[in-house]
């Protein structure tokens, strides 16, 4: 894939290259039409909102989208006539719906700005919770052994359920076993387990029988539980598309299925298989209920994964939202907020890594 | 391809390619005895008896879906490949049945390459790395890398093409080129015998010679077998050619096989006249 940034230098081609798009050009009366059906329901809606005290969301559902429905429905009927007009009907939806869509995402990061970004600063970051109430001032105090948990939990689970969850696609796509429908069955059965019932799990089979005590290690158990079926059937499906083409070639060359699996068709699904691997980090990285029952709490910084209970992200913003402490409350939206930073820079870091081209 | 393309294709013919003489034959390599197979219940092919003579060329024609593809994939064990194939009679390699149970596929398949009709580098591989794939993926130990990149690539006409981006991934080279690479990664590990199935539907002319000067070259030491539409190639090509049929309802057979220049120039059957002479197929 090619990245080219943007230059101002081209901008001037960009515009020569207009005259050279005919198909751009439209006739005055379809532009006029177009024009009318975008500005009118936008008059008749911002009107409304000056006049009235319906609400905004109502105001934008109940009569916004119909009445553009409506004056697409008749622009389109006057410029093409009645074949025209399913198709507005369906663009109008189409892009009310992604409307809503980045409306809804960009709301939520907007919250969490609004309300988090109050706590951040470097110590936020680096500090963490030793000798620090909730009643404290933001001045002090900062989420860095959660960070540090976290990111252990992630890396645990993801050791352990990322080769066998690719171990299994393979057995799915590569090896085509007997047993492929029952694995199937159970993967697929397997993401539905509620979080919860994975951190109980662990938290009776491997804390209550003594095995290890609640730490890093038997939350990224727990997660591993939860991230497993998402790696699993997302490998699965990379794995498939990789053409047939590509597997009898490197076996008609003397391949034996292992090499062939090994060293052509993972590579060949490469970026695919890193896709998987995000995926089964963004289902985990923000559940909260295996970590409370398998990892527990701690103020301290734990490195040890096997040793103590160690704090986490989402327990830490599960542990301050709910008290009466303002600043404790600011220092759990400041942690959600660097929680989906986090998430961001893992994924893009995956990407780049992803992108790697072969050759020079 | 345009009339000009085309003329230009035969032109150069005379003077590039020299015309096939048949090569007395010698012993033979493969044989395929009362080859019968099936996809699931369907019986695709029926009886077929082909003998190919050690260092020749022999050429297998027919309209689609009469069998030939399926044949030639029986020649190396990838049939089996395909869930619900079924195989009776038995396909001679050196005299030993290649599906005794006491064969190793693998094995064979080291020694009977394929080209394939669609080309299939290896997209996460350079193109250096493709060439010497075969090794790798067979764990065979030849030393001289630098030396088999360059002697294959030369084999299969594309060395100069690409001696300088022996770095480059394998998927930025044109459709010809990949096609070109592929043969050349089939010869890296030196089969005894080197099926093609179709290895120039997908290239232009100029390409498409180049490909066939490579398989007369080859011939001196390899057994190559070819699956070709192209009556004039396999003309061009290839020492003897069986003509496959499969008529109405019936499974795939060979209607007539022998020598190129008897199966063109003198058919004993007025089917295998009506195909060559493109009146049907």
């Amino acid at each position: 894939m090619s990245t080219t940034t943007f230059n101002p230098a081209t901008s001037v081609q960009l515009e020569q290259q207009k005259s050279m798009r005919p198909w751009r050009k439209k006739p005055t009366k379809f532009t006029m039409a177009v024009t009318l059906a975008v500005v009118i329901p936008a008059l008749i809606v911002a009107a409304l909102y000056l006049t009235s005290d319906i609400p905004v969301p109502i105001l934008l559902v109940v009569i916004y989208l119909p009445l553009q429905l409506i004056a697409s429905g008749i622009a389109a009927w006057a410029t093409k006539g009645t074949r025209g007009v399913a198709d507005s009907v369906i663009i109008v939806n189409a892009i009310g719906a992604s409307l809503f869509t980045v409306i809804v995402l960009v709301s939520v990061i907007g919250s969490l700005i609004v309300r988090g970004f109050r706590a951040l600063s470097p110590h936020f970051l680096f500090q963490n919770s030793v000798y620090i109430s909730p009643s404290t001032p933001l001045d002090y105090g900062g989420i860095g052994h959660s960070l540090v948990g976290t990111l252990l939990i992630v890396f645990i689970a993801s050791l352990i359920s990322v080769p066998i969850g690719i171990a299994t696609a393979v057995y799915i796509t590569e090896v085509r076993g007997r047993a492929v429908p029952y694995v199937r069955f159970f993967v697929q059965a397997m993401s539905g387990v509620p979080s919860v019932v994975a951190g109980l799990f662990i938290l009776t089979i491997v804390v209550a029988t003594g095995v290890f005590n609640q730490s890093a290690f038997a939350g990224g158990l727990a997660y591993a539980i939860l991230m497993l079926p998402t790696v699993a059937r997302t490998a699965e499906e990379v794995l498939k598309l990789v053409p047939d083409d590509l597997r009898t070639g490197a076996l008609a060359l003397g391949s034996t299925r292992a090499r062939t699996v090994l060293r052509v068709v993972i590579p060949a699904a490469r970026t695919g298989i890193i896709t998987a691997v995000i995926l089964g980090v963004a289902r985990v990285i923000g559940e909260t209920a295996p970590l409370l029952l398998a990892a527990g709490n701690n103020d301290q910084t734990v490195v040890n994964p096997f040793g103590s209970p160690i704090s986490s992200v989402p327990t830490y913003i599960f542990n301050n939202v709910a008290l009466p402490y303002p600043d404790a409350v600011s220092r759990a939206w400041g942690a959600a907020l660097v929680l989906i930073i986090l998430v961001a820079i893992l994924f893009t870091l995956a990407r780049v890594i992803g992108r790697g081209r072969v050759g020079r | 391809m345009s009339t000009a393309e085309f003329e230009d294709v035969m032109d150069l013919d005379i003077q590039g390619v020299e015309a096939s003489t048949v090569h007395p034959a010698g012993p033979t390599e493969m044989e395929s005895r009362d080859l019968s197979v099936w996809f699931g219940q369907r019986k695709v092919l029926e009886g077929v008896n082909i003998a190919f003579p050690k260092n020749t060329v022999t050429a297998l024609i027919g309209p689609s879906g009469c069998g030939k593809s399926t044949f030639i994939r029986t020649l190396n064990r990838l049939h089996e490949l395909i869930p619900g194939a079924a195989l009776a009679g038995s396909v001679l390699y050196e005299g030993k049945d290649i599906y005794d149970a006491a064969v190793d596929p693998v094995h064979i398949r080291l020694q009977i390459g394929m080209v394939f009709q669609k080309p299939n580098p290896f997209p996460s591989m350079t193109i250096r790395g493709n060439v010497l794939s075969g090794l790798k993926l067979s764990g065979m130990k030849r030393d001289n890398h630098d030396e088999i990149v360059e002697e294959t690539l030369t084999a299969a006409g594309l060395w100069n093409e690409v001696k300088d981006r022996l770095g480059n991934a394998a998927g930025d080279l044109s459709g010809g080129q990949q096609q070109r690479l592929v043969i050349a990664r089939a010869l890296a590990v030196q089969p005894h015998v080197l099926l093609m199935d179709e290895p120039c539907s997908a290239l232009d002319p100029a390409s498409t010679l180049k490909i066939e000067e490579t398989i007369r070259g080859l011939a001196k030491e390899v057994t190559i077998i070819i699956v070709t539409h192209n009556m004039q190639q396999a003309v061009r090509v290839s020492d003897y050619t069986a003509f496959f049929l499969a008529e109405e309802g019936t499974p795939g057979h060979v209607v007539e096989q022998g020598a190129t220049t008897e199966i063109f120039g003198n058919p004993q059957e007025q089917r295998t006249l009506d195909y060559v002479n493109g009146r049907f197929g």
